[in-house]
């Protein structure tokens, strides 16, 4: 950076950055579309906590909850774990409700202690057991299983709405790189390289771990492991991360992106050959090809962005949250 | 070690600039360090196997409690090891066999009946090998009527493509000498008896004779798995190799270890989710109730590789020009940024590894609604994320965030990743 000419710190202000469409007309809206889709999800288990009636409310919600889930900076990066912590690979998630319900945890009456509450019994997953596993979903108005579907709704709302507060306070050290005093983006270039990130992070897990962890080892495929299976929301979830991710790029980029949106329409084309959307059929060799190739079409979609937005803005991404194991 | 000393002539000139660093340089103390850290891990481990062999002999109290001194001592330089595993394959790949977490313990002794058993992940989980002579692992017929190295390498270990199947490696170790910790979020280790390594009647909880072949076993496994990796960054070894043979990639190599650990692996999936899960099984060394030294070892080997400086287990220093010289060559304030970051990580490590030794457990901390334990941990959360933000502007300072996209055939020729 330091021997670039004074042409180039022009270009790299913050009007020509995308980071401010990124936040204005991305993050910030489908934050607040986040927070009243969760806010509406709560008012109705409220009135009515059954599974079967909160059904639709649960998708529009976490359908909303996608388009910004896997964006993990400023408050996002705390809230996002409880909001959908996933994968569970030592089954917190359902030890910790069943310890709930067996003791009668007296917690699901206590808003401000359930948001200590761990993670693994909070957000979209913990509400995906109550709503969709059997074992879990035959309650009525009256049961504990009950008021603790309520917790999980209100908590959530709340989640949201604070999300939402929250990062109406960081927004301007993204929107303003470099100004005194924010010594966390110190040129436009660190506010663009953190969106720019996110959203190749968004592909990365999709294809690694949403998609990568149920096809396993092509002889031992783990149907089981597919994200929210039970919901039958695993395609969705997938495709709504890329979409977002392509939303983002869009954004970024400030321009069109033709061979990003191609790759993208590829994507839905192949995710249409898929029959079963929560992937459990992919002991079958034919299903288990189908849902290979839409991982290839999906990391088509990365190599797209990075050579039409990563490449042509000289942007490259710095470290994300799943770089460990 | 290969610190450029100042010339007599360039002395009486006067002309003294700074040490112009070079990559080449850089990369070799980076792997002497390595070397030193990866050969101090395997002193340490042969002391452990001798204070195992001991207890074997003649388990006593006093038996016991010399071999769990002699693995927290073995952890020390290992885990100072940890940043040279991202963006290094050779030792990614391996890592796995000495250090692999969580894991599920039941698959290789007695576990308490809170524990459950087989998991909708892991159908394994309560195998227990100890008490088990036969087995069916994933419809296969196992006969374990001898424990060995090879049985627990080639069979147990990640049986079924289970991840948590964690049967070798310093974990399993651990495990065995110290048993589950059942106290919750309250203080205190696992409190396996010295009887359980009794051989004849006196034998606790059974297998006496096989819980000891077990532990000789996945002892002996670790030491062989460390002398790989010790000749791995010898002169002439893979690892060393790897590093060297593009000095561009190999900065690369050590920024990416320096910032994967801090931020997604060690601030991320290890201290922050662990906390918000609240559950003592997600402390890193559960059983012993080490973790703190953990994490404290895991920043001070960043800090080393960094700095170019590494205090090994006898007290002598590898030190050489550093990442730190080749910074502050083009950006002194960068330098002093970085520096002073990693300081303020090793204060927060400090304080939370002092916090834990003066009797306030790492379970202790993570137990919900506990204010002051949540903040020994996010300090050093809060740390390590910052200090990966100037690792990401050393990158760019360095101008080495491009070269990933040279010589990329997907940029070269877009259309290769569409067929």
């Amino acid at each position: 950076m330091k021997h670039l000419p004074l042409i180039a710190v022009l270009a790299a202000s913050p009007a020509f950055s995308g980071v401010e469409e990124a936040a204005n007309d991305y993050i910030l809206p489908n934050l607040a579309k986040f927070s009243e889709t969760a806010r509406s999800l709560n008012e109705l288990a409220q009135a009515n906590c059954e599974a079967e009636t909160l059904e639709d409310p649960f998708h529009t919600a976490f359908d909303a909850w996608m388009a910004i889930s896997d964006i993990r900076i400023g408050p996002s990066e705390h809230a996002a774990l409880s909001i959908s912590f996933w994968p569970d690979k030592r089954g917190f998630t359902e030890k910790t409700l069943s310890r709930y319900i067996a003791e009668e945890d007296p917690i699901v009456a206590d808003q401000v202690a359930f948001q200590e509450a761990s993670i693994a019994a909070r957000g979209f997953f913990a509400l995906e057991r109550m709503l969709y596993d059997p074992d879990f979903n035959d309650y009525a108005e009256g049961d504990y299983s009950c008021a603790l579907t309520r917790a999980l709704t209100r908590d959530l709302a709340v989640q949201a709405f604070n999300l939402q507060a929250e990062w109406a306070d960081f927004a301007p050290t993204l929107l303003n790189p470099g100004a005194e005093g924010n010594a966390t983006y110190l040129d436009a270039s660190e506010a663009q390289r953190a969106i720019y990130t996110q959203l190749l992070a968004t592909l990365e897990f999709t294809t690694a771990t949403r998609l990568g962890r149920p096809l396993g080892e092509p002889a031992r495929p783990r149907p089981t492991r597919a994200e929210a299976w039970r919901s039958e929301r695993s395609l969705r979830q997938s495709l709504l991360a890329t979409e977002a991710a392509v939303d983002l790029a869009h954004a970024l980029a400030n321009s069109d992106l033709p061979e990003t949106d191609a790759a993208l329409a590829a994507a839905r084309e192949q995710a249409d050959t898929i029959t079963d959307p929560s992937f459990q059929d992919i002991e079958d060799l034919t299903k288990r090809l189908n849902l290979e190739l839409l991982q290839q079409r999906i990391e088509a979609v990365e190599h797209a962005i990075e050579v039409e937005v990563g490449a042509r803005f000289g942007i490259a991404p710095g470290f994300n949250s799943s770089d460990g194991d | 070690m290969k610190r450029t000393t100042l010339t007599a002539t360039a002395l009486i000139l006067g002309a003294v600039p700074a040490f112009a660093a070079t990559k080449g340089e850089v990369l070799d103390t980076y792997a002497d360090i390595g070397h030193a850290a990866y050969e101090d891990s395997l002193i340490t481990a042969r002391a452990l196997s001798g204070a195992i062999d001991a207890l074997v002999a003649n388990p006593t109290e006093v038996t016991l409690a010399a071999a769990r001194e002699a693995w927290i001592a073995a952890r020390e330089p290992y885990q100072q090891t940890e940043v040279y595993r991202f963006g290094n394959p050779i030792v990614d790949d391996w890592e796995g066999k000495v250090n692999a977490w969580p894991l599920d313990e039941g698959l290789i002794d007695y576990v308490d009946a809170s524990y459950g058993g087989p998991t909708d992940e892991n159908p394994f989980a309560s195998v227990n090998v100890i008490a088990n002579e036969q087995l069916t692992i994933a419809g296969q017929e196992v006969d374990a009527s001898d424990i060995t190295p090879e049985l627990i390498s080639d069979t147990l270990n990640e049986a079924d493509g289970i991840e948590t199947n964690v049967a070798r490696g310093y974990h399993a170790i651990e495990f065995l000498l110290w048993g589950q910790d059942l106290n919750g979020t309250d203080p205190g280790a696992g409190e396996r008896p010295h009887t359980d390594f009794v051989q004849g009647d006196d034998c606790t909880n059974g297998n006496c004779d096989r819980r000891v072949d077990y532990l000789q076993s996945a002892t002996d496994l670790l030491l062989s798995d460390l002398e790989e990796m010790v000749a791995a960054w010898d002169e002439g070894g893979a690892a060393r190799e790897a590093v060297m043979d593009d000095e561009d990639q190999g900065i690369i190599a050590i920024l990416t270890g320096m910032g994967s650990l801090s931020y997604g692996e060690q601030a991320g999936e290890r201290m922050r989710l662990g906390l918000m899960l609240n559950d003592p099984e997600e402390e890193h060394d559960c059983f012993s109730d080490n973790t703190h030294r953990s994490h404290y070892n895991d920043g001070l080997g960043v800090q080393n590789v960094y700095l170019g400086r590494y205090e090994r287990v006898d007290g002598s220093l590898v030190e050489g020009p550093g990442v730190s010289d080749l910074v502050a060559e083009s950006n002194a304030a960068l330098d002093e940024e970085m520096t002073r970051k990693l300081d303020i990580t090793m204060a927060a490590m400090t304080d939370l590894s002092d916090a834990a030794e003066n009797g306030f457990a790492y379970d202790q901390m993570l137990e919900a609604g506990n204010e002051e334990g949540e903040a020994l941990i996010m300090n050093a959360v809060n740390g390590l994320i910052d200090q990966t933000a100037t690792i990401e502007r050393i990158v760019s300072e360095l101008e080495l965030d491009m070269i990933e996209f040279e010589g990329s055939d997907s940029l070269d020729n877009p259309n290769a990743v569409f067929q």
